[in-house]
């Protein structure tokens, strides 16, 4: 099979999953979502080829059973991840559909789930591993800018700076801390603990994309259920001045007007005519 | 300890808080390895244990690998329990031997997602390639594609019934229900029925159309053929329902050779419920290594009416001489460990007052020779029956007792009292119920109720009213009919309400109303702008020529305005015409006129005023989670409204009232009639507190320390329509059609009275106009003890059994998640909210799919070269 083989290979499962997941009720992508979909898939396979190509096992399922809550409830743990086994080396990959900035900086957070991963691995199947990492699949702003210009100079350049592989240490010595704090969240949720996320937390900053984005536009924003949230509705009102035109505003919202032109796009190409369904 | 010196027994003896003794029955099944193995369960005789042990002894005992068992449930939630079982039973094994053991490939669920995972099992694909699969359609999207009303139209007329579809619906009734009538809903229904159970029993449509001379079952087959071939496009993804996807998954095995020998065990629990498509599929893939093992009980046979065939199970060692050329172990599993003495005695004599002789006069239609013994040497009175009398008699003197076992402690809740009934539509039901509130009881009935009248429904839909307005109420006088119009003017009464406490609400109803009006206005404006220039609304948009006479055409709104000069709408516009795909003129006006947003968007908007939102705030505390429960429910119907029509509401679907009866008048109406139930926790499905109303059919699997059969009486009407229809199109003989509702009765008690622990009691209606079937007739007439000479004392007491699952959270989707904010977790995760616009779901999941695909094509390319 010639590399022109893979990629077309690749575009036909594409376009089949796409058919499906949307057949199985899920909305339609915007035409740039689905195009950025396909390149992720595709760069990927163009970048991270050597990973690709030794995958020995896919989409393993992993399960860490009987692990008991501060407050004596019985849970199990369970995580997906890709495998490499070469001669004698084993090594576990998690693919996020993240950005490598976001994964860098926030890298602590990726470290306590791939060693909790690694610990489940190796006392599942009662098998070392050599190597954890991260391979972060959505592309950067300057592969973004490349593309968006059309500029085949710029994004070879782009490409050949970007990286999707980050090494996560190997470090097993606070599994049992992620663990207890993992079982901490098992009981909340027992419990039906679900207050929101703080209007502080709503307030703070990550990095991602290279950028400095806030949690209420990032995680919010994308959130249907905002309307009802008191967090939300607290930060609008706090944030933005005089509360009855800013309420009337957050109800009008629907995402930026390229997001809602975008909306509009995929769901008209999309949707069935009316006509085509009578009563 | 190494595994070589480790034996089953070690294992039993180090099971805690006591040790695993089984009786020598079990014991052979769950050491048996070879050849087919034919259990006969009755009531509480432990088989669930025994597949669990049986599982165990294979895999760790004798190598056999977990993804070389298909083990096949009645339930989801058996399939985890024995999964979880297993895990910590192996847990245990691992714990000694320091052998590891990986369960995620093992096949254990349902018959429909074993044969979901079958498509998709690579094993069976000829090189590695994942093979293109159908997407599947829920029941409900079955019953909105097939009658709709052009869909019907079409595939009535091209298999010849009357070009009138009035009366191809007349036609189709009459020959399938005996009652004619013209409601598309009710002939679309009972051919969806009669088209599951054709493909549960894998007919070839062109084979059965031969063996019948009637024109009218011709020209339904011919539809049966029709509707299959529809779900097949040329192109574009195929669909099943869940009958064809078992017809599916069989071919798949045909097409490929290793099917025979992947799984070198198959085991199928509660076999007297499969159906012929499914016992195909199972002898198939056990054909290799001859591995079978059923377990089940004819007597607890339930489903007919779903194409089960309890011959199956009853034939069974038959059957494995006919697929496999090989002999079946018989093991009966016989000792009751649930129930006290008397209640095992009263419904082992009951299913034995029921002729159940073949015509030939060898042999019978159950396997008779049981021999069911109870376990309990309990002989204190465990069955009550009332007192004979008036149904107001009896419901107030069992409803005394139930608030004495209350009282008394001997359950710790009421939730451990079920009352079954044949049918929870009953007059004795809702008396009985009235009784148990008159002393101070409440009672649940899961899924008794329609979804639709449910508080939330009609508070959310109440307001969608307000804003899309009230279909009228036409001449038409069918009973549903008038029902749903006086649901839909509860609502608004419901609205009314809401409006006038909250006037922030009653300002974005006026708002969204207004919003409406001017889109059609501008519509009409825009499409007039058009007639004047005498430009086709098919040619294409001609950004330069057109948008300037556009916007300057007299009250056209501001809105409509900012769209059409929108200037990354213009860029695209350009950006198409170049493309030599430039969007037409309709399509701009459509576009520059269309809502906002869509009916879920709507719906998201309104939960932010306080009479909703405080529906939130009591799950986010954790005090009620009923109300969110069913919001959760209403934005899955909203969602299934969206993908059967349209997210964007255009103008051209709100003109003439079009898009309001598309919503109430087809979507809620279906809804409405085809009596959608209401939201149903399956982990928890008995609240506290309340004393539940099942019927029999969803006390099946389970258990109650008391038990009333609240309604001993079903009557005879014989077989059902279908089974006529079906009988004389296969080939095989079954139980006869004049015998088969009545062993339905017998069975259907029988499940019914094998649920009890400690006490069953029965309610004796006798009097004018009452009626009991037999042979409770003759049993309850007979020696039985009576609930006034029923001494509490000799009643044990009802302990809660602490259900101890483990249950299982995924690193990213609970605890990442949950920690990223617990709100947006409790509705999208817990309560099974549809996001209306986050797109991030469908992008990953597409995503991983597909290099997921792509590492199965790299790693077969791998393995061939």
């Amino acid at each position: 099979m010639t590399e022109a083989d893979i990629e077309a290979q690749i575009r036909e499962m594409f376009e089949e999953n796409y058919e499906l997941l949307q057949a199985e009720g899920g909305h339609a992508l915007t035409q740039d979502g689905k195009n950025a979909a396909l390149r992720q898939v595709l760069l990927y396979w163009q970048k991270m080829r050597d990973v690709a190509e030794n995958v020995t096992d896919t989409e393993v399922k992993l399960n860490l059973p009987d692990q008991m809550t501060p407050k004596g409830r019985k849970y199990g743990i369970e995580g997906v991840v890709d495998i490499i086994r070469e001669d004698d080396r084993t090594v576990m990959y998690d693919i996020k559909t993240h950005d490598y900035d976001y994964v860098n900086k926030n890298k602590e957070l990726y470290e306590k789930q791939l060693n909790v991963y690694a610990y489940i691995w190796q006392s599942l199947r009662g098998q070392e591993l050599d190597q954890t990492a991260i391979i972060a699949t959505a592309f950067p702003t300057a592969v973004q800018e490349a593309l968006d210009r059309d500029d085949e100079r710029r994004l070879a350049a782009a490409l050949e700076e970007w990286n999707l592989l980050i090494d996560i240490p190997f470090d097993q010595l606070h599994v049992g801390q992620t663990i207890a704090d993992f079982g901490a969240v098992v009981d909340a949720i027992e419990e039906n603990k679900f207050a929101p996320a703080s209007v502080e937390k709503l307030k703070t900053r990550f990095a991602a994309r290279g950028r400095e984005l806030l949690f209420a536009t990032q995680v919010c924003r994308n959130c249907d259920a905002r309307f009802s949230c008191s967090s939300y509705r607290n930060y609008v009102v706090s944030s933005g001045g005089r509360s009855d035109s800013t309420f009337a505003r957050y109800f009008q919202e629907f995402g930026s007007d390229s997001e809602q032109e975008e909306w509009l796009t995929a769901n008209l190409d999309a949707a069935p005519s009316p006509e085509a369904f009578e009563v | 300890m190494a595994l070589t010196s480790l034996t089953i027994q070690d294992l039993w003896a180090a099971i805690k808080p006591k040790r695993f003794e089984p009786t020598d029955n079990q014991e052979k099944a769950i050491l048996h390895t070879e050849g087919p193995l034919f259990l006969t369960a009755g009531p509480g005789s432990g088989k669930t244990r025994v597949l669990l042990w049986r599982t165990l002894n294979l895999i760790v005992f004798h190598n056999i690998k977990p993804e070389e068992i298909f083990l096949s449930t009645f339930t989801e939630k058996a399939a985890f329990q024995l999964q979880e079982g297993l895990r910590s039973l192996l847990g245990l094994v691992t714990n000694i031997t320091g052998v590891p053991y990986d369960l995620s490939h093992m096949y254990v669920g349902t018959v429909h997602s074993l044969c979901q995972r079958l498509l998709t099992d690579r094993r069976l694909s000829n090189g590695g390639r994942r093979p293109i699969n159908p997407a599947l359609k829920d029941s409900l999207e079955q019953y909105f594609y097939v009658s709709d009303r052009r869909y019907w139209s079409s595939a009535t007329a091209a298999v010849g019934f009357p070009a009138d579809v009035d009366e191809a619906n007349k036609v189709i009734t009459q020959y399938l229900n005996k009652t004619p009538s013209s409601s598309r809903h009710v002939a679309a229904t009972q051919c969806i029925s009669l088209f599951n159970r054709f493909s549960e029993e894998s007919v070839d449509p062109s084979a059965i159309r031969e063996r019948t001379e009637d024109e009218t079952l011709k020209a339904l087959i011919d539809l049966y053929d029709y509707y299959k071939r529809s779900l097949t496009p040329e192109t574009g993804v195929p669909f099943i329902d869940f009958a064809l996807l078992q017809q599916k998954a069989f071919e798949r095995l045909e097409q490929c050779l290793a099917s025979e020998t992947v799984f070198k065990h198959v085991i199928i629990d509660e076999y007297q419920d499969t159906n012929t498509i499914q016992e195909r599929l199972f002898f198939k893939l056990a054909k290799g290594h001859k591995n079978i093992c059923v377990v089940g009980d004819d007597d607890q046979a339930l489903y007919r009416f779903r194409g089960a065939t309890v011959e199956n199970f009853v034939q069974f060692p038959e059957r494995c001489q006919h697929y496999l050329e090989t002999d079946a172990t018989p093991i009966p599993l016989n000792t009751n460990y649930r129930s006290r003495r008397k209640i095992v005695e009263f419904y082992t004599d009951f299913i034995s007052r029921c002729n159940w002789k073949r015509g030939s006069g060898t042999g019978h239609y159950r396997i008779a020779d049981k021999d069911i013994q109870a376990h309990s040497q309990d002989e204190q009175p465990s069955v009550i029956v009332s007192t004979a009398g008036s149904p107001d008699n009896v419901c107030a003197e069992i409803a005394d007792l139930v608030k004495r076992l209350v009282d008394e402690k001997k359950v710790e809740d009421p939730n451990q009292i079920a009352f079954l009934f044949p049918s929870l539509k009953s007059a004795q039901v809702e008396r009985m119920r009235a009784a148990l509130e008159a002393v101070g009881l409440r009672v649940y009935a899961p899924r008794a109720g329609r979804f639709l009248e449910v508080e939330e429904a009609i508070s959310i839909f109440g307001i969608y009213l307000k804003i899309f307005g009230k279909p009228d109420r036409g001449d038409f006088k069918g009973n549903d009919y008038n029902e749903f119009h006086n649901w839909m003017e509860s609502c608004l009464r419901d609205a009314d309400r809401l409006l006038k406490t909250d006037k922030t609400l009653a300002t974005y109803v006026e708002d969204r109303k207004r919003e409406i009006s001017t889109a059609l206005n501008d519509y009409r404006i825009l499409v007039e702008v058009a007639a004047r220039h005498q430009w086709d609304l098919n040619q294409p948009y001609d950004i330069d020529l057109m948008m300037r006479s556009l916007l300057s055409a007299g009250g056209l709104s501001e809105t409509a305005k900012k769209n059409l000069s929108n200037s990354f709408f213009g860029r695209i516009a350009k950006k198409r015409a170049e493309e030599g795909q430039p969007f037409m003129l309709s399509y701009v006006i459509t576009r520059m006129t269309s809502i906002d947003w869509s009916v879920l968007d709507l719906f998201y908007r309104i939960c932010a005023f306080d009479h909703f939102r405080a529906m939130f705030n009591l799950a986010e505390k954790g005090t009620d989670e009923g109300p969110i429960c069913n919001l959760g429910l209403i934005t899955q119907y909203l969602a299934r409204f969206i993908d059967t029509y349209s997210a964007v509401i255009k103008a051209p679907f709100l003109l003439d009232g079009k898009f309001r009866n598309t919503f109430f008048m087809r979507f809620l109406y279906s809804l409405f009639r085809l009596g959608e139930a209401e939201y149903e926790d399956a982990d928890d499905p008995f609240p506290k507190g309340r004393v539940p109303f099942l019927t029999v059919h969803q006390s099946k699997g389970l258990e109650f320390p008391v038990v009333v059969l609240g309604n001993p009486r079903k009557d005879d009407r014989g077989p059902q329509q279908v089974e006529k229809i079906v009988r004389p199109l296969l080939d095989r003989e079954g139980e006869p059609l004049d015998r088969m509702s009545q062993f339905d009765i017998m069975r259907m008690f029988y499940v019914a009275l094998s649920r009890a622990k400690n006490l069953l009691v029965i309610a004796h209606y006798s009097g004018r106009g009452q009626s009991i079937s037999e042979p409770f007739k003759t049993l309850l007439n007979g020696q039985v003890d009576r609930i006034p000479s029923l001494n509490l004392d000799t009643l044990p007491a009802a302990k809660v059994e602490a259900d101890n699952l483990t249950k299982n959270y995924s690193y990213t989707s609970d605890y990442l998640l949950y920690q990223k904010c617990p709100r947006q977790y409790m509705i999208f995760r817990k309560y099974g909210f549809v996001a209306s616009r986050s797109q991030t779901q469908f992008f990953g999941n597409l995503v991983h799919k597909t290099i997921e695909d792509l590492h199965h094509l790299l790693i077969a390319r791998r393995t061939q070269l």
